[in-house]
């Protein structure tokens, strides 16, 4: 019963639903807020302390709103989509060693690295079929603009997080970030660099943000939808963010472990975890402020003609230099 | 001026005999009636002789019993070939074939007054609604607008109220209708693009969303109160309009205006092209996903904002051309203050101009993009930034000086990419150009009277006014029939001229490209459009009496 108990506990409120939704709606006002000094703005600002709980006042607005579903699309695909998608994203994250261990306990098993990158990718079908249940020009754009940019950054992705995996031995999540006494990006610069490059692209962010690039298709995949769904669509992409930024954080920053730890373990690695996302989390809006959108065949061009050869390249690197390393990562 | 001269004398030497009139009141300007059907002659001479020479626009007037088309083109000054048709059977040969430039303005004075062009390709609606009843051509003089025409606009056989029927998608290709309401653009007109997968395969578009009927209302105020009426055009740049307005009514009057007033309007003039060209810059950042410049860019536009509000009263309506000079004076103190803003506005402008030759990611967005050869250009008779991006220097303040720019010295800008990149480039460097002329203006202003006093009524006769708007050449054709009010104000805004060539820039490019080339347009459709309101949700369609325009042409004035 007891054990129940705790498993419930961790499921719903921390670290598993309940955290990470607040963890999500703090990435999106951090994420706003940045990008607001970038480009010598304000930002939000009225609700709550420093505008930190304007996200939560938008998806309470969003899912107040009239929700509509347009005649003629595929009833089913249009609602499921995104539920799907939403859903998809959460689980994947439930697999992010936040507080040292998974949001179920004992759950870490050999290969959880590819199920929740498998993850990710199912999700992004989702949102493709968001689009695609649309029938609406823009959406359909939008859709096959989602899945030609993804099914070419996430290959060099993957390709790129065998190289942490390679140097710990373990395709554990968890064992991954337990072996990093130093983190992983101070010995494979190269593919921590490349895995930045693709995570952008990934997470739709500029100079990769065409799939939703507003002058040209509007909402892109999303246009057709509002209210609730819009809402769900809205929470599945900030939910991909925050899973690509612990991605990062997990595969080559150390994740939860950091240099300080006494007193209550948990805290530490939460404190840590954060610390090092909210890192990341600035250095992607960063290059995302600082460019224009591309088009979308120079970036198929630049994925597969530069990123896979380079992660190929970069990986090949780290087995010929992880001899020598071996030695201090221990 | 030799090239004017040049024009001249190929005419008289070639087409003697087709000459009834030629008159030259003013250096630079020339009026000329041609016997009917002519008008082809003269035009292919004046193309063929004359180096750059292009059409500026076509214009109707009513004269009664006939219509007067004049086509006004551009060599060195205005040359007006007059071509009049008869008002019962308004039948001439078109020009198309010689300038396709020429489609758009064919297609607009077909519209308003009912000239039918023989051998046009398409001549079909430009400005006025689809349900617009057959046979109605507001322009003629004696059209007056009908109480109701609600019941009218509801039958079958004249609503056409949605135009979406027509767009059959085939295999592949599937029509992409961007507007009237779309974030690319900021005022409403319909865009459809043929598109193959990311590609454009073609791409038509449809004015009049904000037709206001400018040009007709203008004929039943007088000249004075027009002043305010074309200032409503346009917002952004409401001071070229004024001016183009004041000079055409000036050269008609005879006035002679101070040169004090002469350069105070060129620097409202430049400081209105210097808001407006940084507008665009920051607008080309948020069409190209660029968030940063655009916020940036737009911050730094408001100490010119503030200037101009210093100067006139007014952040963007400067109210501040009248005919015959201009309303107020600037204080020395404004004159500090002015300078000072210069100074800051300058070092800006020159670190946004690095900034688009050297960021990558904006050079891969703009180069080689919606590329219009120098010939091309020159075919479609395109104005200003967009012409100057192709390789050739035409600039109204140095071929045709007008205000005060024939004393002061500045380089007129041109890059020969022709791409988007180019048309961004040549407006960045005029900012700083403008910069240059503001400064140098403020330091060599003369002393003296601001405005000489103008009747209100204007004696008998017409005059083109040519001025270099922000967007590129603006042209007014003012008639006068001896009253307090005009016969006809005949306004053409650069866009209308740029517009014509963007099917030819778009053909072949992405999906991607239609937001940066529609940008380095830089579109003001208010200024394109002027007549009849249509609510295009039901198709219903009104008209506006003049105390309603006055109450609200503020508001729609405005952008």
């Amino acid at each position: 019963m007891a054990l129940d108990l705790i498993f419930f506990a961790r499921v719903l409120v921390f670290p598993g639903f309940l955290f990470l939704l607040v963890l999500v709606l703090f990435f999106d006002w951090l994420e706003r807020k940045i990008a607001a000094r970038f480009q010598n703005r304000m930002g939000p600002s009225y609700t709550g302390p420093f505008g930190i709980l304007q996200p939560i006042a938008d998806y309470i607005k969003l899912f107040s709103k009239e929700d509509i579903t347009p005649k003629q699309t595929n009833k089913l695909l249009f609602v499921a989509a995104p539920i799907l998608a939403f859903s998809l994203f959460a689980f994947a994250l439930f697999f992010i060693p936040i507080d040292g261990s998974n949001v179920i306990l004992n759950s870490s098993f050999e290969g959880d690295l590819i199920l929740v990158l498998l993850l990710v990718t199912l999700a992004n079908f989702g949102i493709f079929l968001s689009g695609w249940a649309s029938l609406n020009p823009y959406s359909e754009i939008g859709a096959t603009r989602v899945l030609t940019q993804f099914l070419g950054y996430d290959i060099p992705l993957i390709i790129l997080a065998i190289g942490p995996a390679f140097l710990s031995k373990s395709l554990s999540i968890v064992n991954i970030t337990a072996s990093q006494t130093l983190p992983f990006a101070l010995f494979i610069p190269w593919s921590f660099a490349l895995f930045f490059i693709v995570l952008q692209a990934e997470l739709e962010k500029d100079p990769f943000d065409i799939p939703h690039a507003e002058t040209e298709i509007v909402g892109g995949y999303e246009t057709e939808y509002s209210g609730r769904k819009l809402a769900f669509i809205k929470l599945s992409e900030d939910f991909q963010f925050l899973i690509g930024a612990a991605l990062v954080t997990t595969l080559f920053l150390g994740g939860a472990h950091g240099p300080v730890l006494f007193g209550v373990p948990e805290f530490w690695h939460v404190f840590w975890f954060m610390v090092k996302t909210v890192g990341v989390v600035f250095v992607l809006e960063y290059v995302g402020n600082v460019s224009a959108r591309l088009r979308i065949d120079q970036v198929v061009h630049g994925s597969w003609k530069l990123l896979i050869p380079l992660s190929i390249l970069s990986l090949a690197l780290t087995v010929i230099v992880e001899p020598s390393l071996r030695s201090v990562i221990g | 001026m030799e090239k004017f001269e040049n024009a001249i004398e190929v005419l008289k030497n070639n087409l003697a005999d087709a000459i009834v009139e030629l008159n030259v009141p003013k250096p630079r300007k020339a009026y000329i009636l041609l016997k009917p059907e002519r008008h082809r002659d003269a035009i292919s001479l004046l193309l063929k002789h004359v180096e750059d020479a292009e059409l500026s626009t076509i214009s109707g007037t009513d004269l009664g019993n006939e219509i007067e088309l004049n086509y006004h083109m551009a060599c060195g000054g205005t040359v007006t070939l007059k071509n009049r048709v008869s008002r019962e059977k308004p039948v001439t040969r078109t020009i198309t074939d010689i300038l396709p430039g020429a489609n758009l303005y064919e297609r607009e004075v077909f519209d308003l007054l009912g000239v039918t062009f023989d051998g046009h390709p398409n001549l079909e609606r430009l400005m006025l609604p689809d349900n617009w009843p057959k046979g109605e051509y507001p322009l003629r003089r004696d059209w007056e607008p009908h109480a109701n025409q609600e019941n009218e606009s509801n039958s079958e056989e004249t609503s056409q109220t949605e135009p979406a029927a027509e767009l059959d998608d085939a295999g592949s290709v599937i029509n992409v209708v961007m507007g009237p309401q779309h974030p690319v653009l900021h005022e409403p007109e319909r865009f459809t693009f043929k598109v193959d997968g990311e590609r454009v395969v073609d791409a038509e578009m449809r004015l009049g969303y904000v037709h206001r009927g400018i040009e007709k209302a203008a004929e039943s105020m007088m000249f004075f109160q027009d002043v305010f009426l074309v200032e409503r055009i346009c917002g952004i740049c409401n001071a070229a309009h004024t001016t183009c307005f004041c000079q055409a009514v000036e050269d008609i009057g005879n006035v002679e205006t101070p040169p004090r007033a002469l350069y105070l309007r060129t620097i409202i003039h430049e400081l209105n092209r210097v808001h407006s060209h940084l507008l665009l810059l920051g607008v080309a950042g948020h069409l190209l996903g660029f968030e940063s410049l655009f916020q940036h860019v737009w911050r730094d536009r408001e100490p010119i904002m503030d200037t101009v509000e210093r100067i006139t009263g007014n952040r963007l309506m400067s109210g501040f051309n009248a005919i015959g000079g201009v309303r107020r004076d600037i204080a020395p103190s404004t004159v500090e203050k002015t300078l000072k803003n210069v100074e800051e506005v300058r070092k800006r402008a020159k670190f946004y101009k690095t900034v688009f030759e050297e960021d990558a990611t904006l050079r891969l967005r703009t180069e080689g993009v919606g590329v219009l050869s120098k010939s091309d250009a020159l075919k479609f008779c395109v104005e200003g930034p967009v012409v100057r991006g192709s390789g050739i220097a035409v600039d109204v303040r140095k071929d045709d000086p007008y205000a005060a720019y024939g004393e002061i010295p500045f380089n007129v800008i041109c890059y020969n990419e022709g791409d988007t990149w180019a048309r961004l480039m040549v407006r960045a460097e005029e900012v700083v150009e403008s910069l240059n002329i503001i400064d140098y203006a403020l330091h060599n202003l003369p002393p003296g009277r601001l405005r000489v006093r103008v009747q209100r009524k204007q004696p008998e006769g017409e005059a083109v006014s040519r001025v270099e708007a922000p967007r590129g050449e603006l042209i007014h054709y003012v008639k006068s029939d001896g009253t307090a009010y005009p016969y006809r104000v005949k306004v053409r805004s650069p866009t209308l001229a740029n517009l014509v060539a963007f099917p030819e820039m778009i053909r072949g490019a992405y999906i991607a490209d239609i937001p940066a080339v529609i940008g380095s347009l830089d579109p003001c459709f208010s200024c394109t459009d002027r007549m009849v309101f249509l609510d295009t949700q039901n198709g219903h369609r009104w008209h506006w009496s003049l105390d309603e325009i006055n109450n609200s042409k503020n508001r729609n004035g405005l952008m």
